[in-house]
């Protein structure tokens, strides 16, 4: 476990490789604002500052789920400069994050963001074996118990996509929506319900069709999934993918109208764009690195499962901005909604809900924990499709 | 309609002479082999080599960093970090072993380029075994278990072309290609459904090997007994083919089969086995993968490690000492890449480009290359 | 429209990203060579169409850019191949890996721009023939160019002198020499067209239908062609065939789906590939031998 305190000659090394980027003329013209050499940060550990890693499992320019964690780091850089961001994107779900995070410290990281869902197993596996280093996992689910050094978080991202399936309702002609989604995992279940939920709140006979593409980003099958919705006679396309511009072009070719998953896109489809939820890390991020920063994460909320929420304040994932179809009583009614959320005693899932074989999910009166709607198993009545069943 | 293979009838003896396999000559300037070499061939592989080192130079400058600076970062990653030593060697473990897989069969003639999925079925085959008995049996015998059931699977679906090539003609790069995609749809069927982790919520993976199944850690927190195993194939690949009647046979067959048929070597039997003992390299190598280091089958975990040794193996000469060699210096570059992210913002596929450049060299330097059209 | 029609729109569309590679791989292992950096050669073209496209605001001239990328790849295989006589196999992946490099590197500005994409474009009067007209005649232009490279290629091949001189390139490059012909030129023509057209199998991609980049967007569509072709046994219209196959399978997961059924539909995604394997198995039994011997030669010299 030597490691774990570098050495004597690890410094030398360090030094040595700090002198020979100066003599290179070490000034990094990267577009990376938070570009480092190793050297510079190895001396940067001795400092109260802190290094902080953030791995990426897709491109940190793909207008979704991942420029979101991309985004939320560069919050945190800008708003603490004493903040020393660390990026790694297009990393996939094998070892091979191990191995970045490993790099990651050796570049004097004290905090590592693994922010895929897949990672959670390297992950946790990682923070046990550097107990000298904080990981967070961005995925929200727990199995088991946490090290001290270990945490997840996540938002209850079904809140803000049942309003944006209160758009997809209020806009649908043809009363179809469809979902393109990835794998058939809790949360994609939760928000493929809670769409159709809000969807009917403003449309009882409004339906959602869905199709899966079995990956978070493979765009000729985001294309034929879209273009079988559409030709289903979908006019509203919604997914939950980690980069969402293949649907929406899609979208925008049907003339149909989309609501965006984990990022505001409306740049790319100013006339189709109804709403769609947005991820904004920055204040958890902020939050995380303040904790780890005053050494008090250990027994923190972050050393735990956290789920941010609108009833709490923190949800991550927000409502985003309108388009410029959306009709103002839509948009009030949207926003009424997100405001009854935001109090206690209201769920997206408040009962009665039904499964589509008309089984009972809630009973009327029943508000479901999320743990409860975490681990929902049936589709709502209103979804046509079936899940792959394990 | 297909691609038959008449060599065995039709080889010109002349062109491999069994006795010696000509190295490469970027393998000698790599120093992966001693001896003498000319001075004017020295001096195009130099040249050669520093165009392919210009580019990427070229590369890293148009994206606004300094090549010594990258050059640097890429060896600490790689080599100096802490635990760097560890995840390189870690990496090395399934490219090693698939690339032995390539390098075995070529000895024979045979192209072999079907890594990918000799190491997909290996990791598929330890994986159900090793579910199935794990929780069972005391660990060393699920290791067993599982090594066995990787290394036969592999030398199957190597098999497979192995057959198809000595009974039908069916020429074995194809046939091993196509079965790369074959094998991996069989795994992504697997636990997208029937084998799918029910505690995953929903992603598609299968259960994780139970902890008494999971390769014991030797060194640090990473390195585990994958890694002697790997060492002693490695060396038994070298046995193999230096020390043993069967491995002169398949050099007599490689370089000239019919020549090897007249002195009445089972010619064919060599061909099948060399495929047969490759996959299970590379069938070992998949469940090495698995039970050491990802313990449970995902769609993502042996992305491209087939076709990286492959050119490994190219690399190496198909010789075993340097095709060790050149797996580990293409899994430090593998590697050198979080440098490069980390200290540069460089998108980590850069090396990619540096990867496929080192081929270059040898690729077109090699003294034997097909002959002029 | 019902499922059966959408699967097969589907599949025409997204088949022509499989098939018009597939045709530039066909020219190249009629030469006798074959490229497995196919892959890579789409990749650039799917860039660099993307990039042009964005940058000029003409998806057409996207399409010629991402011809000459992809052509630009095919010549370094070329020079590899052909000139230095390196290994194919190895040669092909090579050029993969530096596609996949160089695109990512600077593709990644490119990531969430927008392309204004090739137009559809419903031929006058065919496009209204029932059923069969939406299917075949109501697409992107580049959907056109497969249909006609189809034909093209079957006419150049067993119709004209050059196609002839192409397929003796493959068979017996001695033979064209001692007629005075060039088969060192013929082959770097023949790969570095191919690779062009694996660049607009790309551009098809990025600009023609998905109208979008993406690291690594191909997924792998590239080696479907040169299996295609193997499919095919190295005649267009089988080729047409294959293409339009792994197309309509794409689609069909879809589309099944969307009719609100789900399936596990990685042993379809398999079954191209075995169909593949069954192919050469069932004809090497018959001792056929239609490779190009050339070719049959790169391969089995591949050590």
């Amino acid at each position: 476990m030597t490691h774990l305190r570098p050495g004597g000659r690890r410094r030398l090394l360090a030094a040595a490789s700090g002198a020979l980027a100066l003599l290179a003329g070490g000034t990094t013209l990267s577009a990376c604002s938070s570009s480092s050499t190793s050297g510079a940060a190895s001396a940067g550990a001795s400092t109260p500052a802190i290094t902080v890693g953030f791995i990426m499992v897709g491109s940190r320019s793909d207008e979704g789920y991942n420029q979101a964690v991309y985004d939320g780091s560069q919050a945190v850089a800008k708003k603490d400069p004493s903040v020393k961001v660390l990026t790694a994107d297009n990393i996939p779900e094998n070892n091979s994050v191990v191995q970045t995070m490993q790099s990651m410290v050796n570049a004097g990281a004290k905090l590592i963001f693994a922010s895929s869902y897949g990672y959670f197993s390297y992950a946790e596996a990682f923070a046990k074996a550097n107990p000298n280093v904080v990981v967070v996992h961005q995925g929200g689910f727990l199995t088991g118990t946490f090290p001290p050094n270990f945490g997840t978080y996540w938002g209850q991202a079904f809140e803000p996509v049942s309003l944006g399936g209160m758009a997809a309702g209020a806009a649908t002609v043809s009363g179809k929506l469809g979902f393109v989604y990835a794998f058939p995992i809790s949360q994609s279940i939760a928000n493929i319900d809670a769409f159709e939920l809000g969807a009917q709140q403003m449309n009882p006979a409004a339906t959602t069709y869905l199709v899966n593409t079995s990956s978070w980003c493979d765009p000729l099958k985001q294309k034929e999934a879209a273009s079988a919705l559409l030709s289903q006679g979908v006019d509203v396309l919604t997914q939950h993918q980690d980069c969402q511009a293949t649907v929406i072009e899609a979208a925008k070719a049907a003339n149909a109208k989309v609501v965006g998953y984990h990022y505001d896109a409306e740049a790319l489809d100013p006339a189709g764009w109804l709403t769609g939820s947005a991820w904004d890390w920055s204040s958890v991020y902020e939050n995380i690195v303040g904790t780890v920063q005053s050494g008090k994460f250990t027994g923190s909320v972050y050393n735990a499962n956290w789920v941010g929420s609108f009833a709490t304040g923190d949800n991550p994932l927000t409502l985003a901005p309108f388009g410029s179809s959306v009709s103002s009583d839509t948009q009030t009614k949207i926003l009424a909604a997100e405001a009854l959320l935001k109090e206690p005693g209201h769920s997206v899932f408040a009962g009665p809900v039904t499964c589509q074989d008309g089984t009972v999910l809630y009973a009327a009166g029943v508000i479901p924990t999320y743990d409860q709607i975490n681990s929902i198993k049936c589709l709502v009545k209103g979804v046509v499709g079936t899940l792959p069943q394990s | 309609m297909t691609l038959t293979s008449d060599r065995t009838e039709t080889e010109t003896p002349a062109e491999n002479p069994p006795e010696t396999t000509p190295p490469a000559a970027g393998g000698r300037v790599l120093g992966l082999v001693g001896g003498t070499i000319g001075l004017r061939r020295l001096g195009v592989a130099l040249g050669v080599y520093l165009a392919c080192l210009a580019v990427f130079a070229l590369v890293v400058i148009s994206k606004g960093a300094d090549p010594l600076g990258v050059a640097n970062s890429m060896v600490h990653s790689a080599f100096l970090g802490t635990g760097s030593i560890q995840q390189l060697l870690l990496r090395s473990v399934p490219i090693v072993l698939a690339a032995l897989a390539v390098a075995i069969p070529a000895r024979a003639g045979l192209v072999n380029v079907g890594g990918e999925g000799q190491l997909i079925v290996g990791a598929v085959a330890a994986t159900g075994v090793g579910v199935a008995v794990g929780h069972a049996v005391p660990g060393p015998l699920s290791w067993l278990l599982m090594a066995l059931a990787g290394a036969a699977a592999g030398g199957l679906w190597a098999g497979i072309s192995g057959i198809l090539r000595t009974s039908l003609g069916a020429n074995e790069a194809v046939t091993t290609l196509l079965l790369n995609f074959v094998a991996n749809d069989l795994m992504l069927y697997l636990i997208y459904q029937p084998w799918k982790d029910p505690n995953s919520s929903g992603q598609p993976q299968s259960r994780p090997l139970a902890a008494q199944a999971q390769l014991p850690y030797i060194l640090g927190h990473w390195l585990n007994l994958a890694m002697i195993v790997t060492g002693v194939a490695a060396v038994g690949a070298l046995l193999l083919l230096k020390r043993t009647g069967w491995g002169f046979g398949l050099r007599v067959v490689g370089g000239n089969p019919e020549g090897g048929r007249r002195a009445g070597l089972p010619v064919n039997r060599l061909l099948l086995s060399s495929m047969v003992v490759g996959g299970a390299f590379a069938g070992l190598g998949g469940m090495l993968n698995l039970a050491g280091t990802e313990f449970q089958l995902r769609p993502d975990i042996t992305l491209t490690f087939g076709y990286v040794a492959f050119l490994a193996s190219w690399l190496g000469r198909h010789d075993p000492v340097k095709v060790v060699a050149a797996s580990i210096l293409f899994s430090a570059i593998a590697l050198g890449g979080n440098g490069l992210q980390l200290g540069y913002g460089l998108d980590g596929s850069v090396v990619d480009i540096l990867l496929g450049l080192i081929v270059v060299a040898p690729l077109v330097l090699a003294k034997n290359r097909r002959k002029a059209i | 429209m019902n499922g059966v029609e959408q699967a097969l729109i589907g599949g025409v569309d997204g088949g022509t990203a499989i098939l018009i590679p597939a045709l530039g791989e066909l020219i190249g292992e009629r030469s006798g060579v074959v490229n497995l950096g196919t892959e890579g050669c789409m990749l650039a073209g799917a860039l660099a169409a993307f990039d042009a496209g964005t940058t000029t605001g003409s998806a057409w001239v996207g399409v010629l850019v991402g011809a000459a990328a992809g052509a630009s790849f095919g010549l370094l295989h070329a020079w590899m191949t052909v000139i230095r006589r390196a290994d194919q196999l190895a040669s092909g992946l090579v050029v993969w890996f530096l596609a996949l490099g160089v695109t990512s590197v600077f593709g990644v500005s490119y990531i969430n721009k927008s392309v204004v994409p090739l137009p559809t474009l419903a031929v006058p009067g065919l496009s209204r023939i029932p059923w069969a007209g939406p299917i075949l005649f109501k697409h992107d232009a580049l959907v056109y160019l497969g249909y006609l490279l189809v034909a093209l290629v079957w006419v150049v091949l067993y119709r004209t002198r050059i196609g002839l001189t192409l397929r003796a390139t493959g068979e017996r490059p001695e033979v064209v020499t001692a007629t005075g012909g060039h088969p060192v030129r013929i082959q770097i023509l023949a790969v570095t067209l191919g690779a062009a057209l694996a660049g607009i199998g790309g551009a098809q991609l990025s600009v023609g239908y998905v109208d979008n980049w993406f690291n690594d967007m191909t997924s792998g569509y590239g080696f479907v062609a040169v299996a295609v072709v193997l499919f095919a046994a190295w005649r267009p219209a089988m080729v047409l065939l294959g293409a339009y196959l792994f197309g309509v399978a794409l689609a069909t997961a879809s589309v099944v789906q969307a009719h609100g059924v789900a399936i596990n539909q990685y042993l379809l995604d398999a079954l191209p590939y075995l169909v593949t394997l069954t192919a050469l198995v069932a004809v090497a039994r018959r001792g056929s031998r239609q490779a190009p011997e050339g070719l049959r030669r790169a391969l089995t010299h591949s050590v």
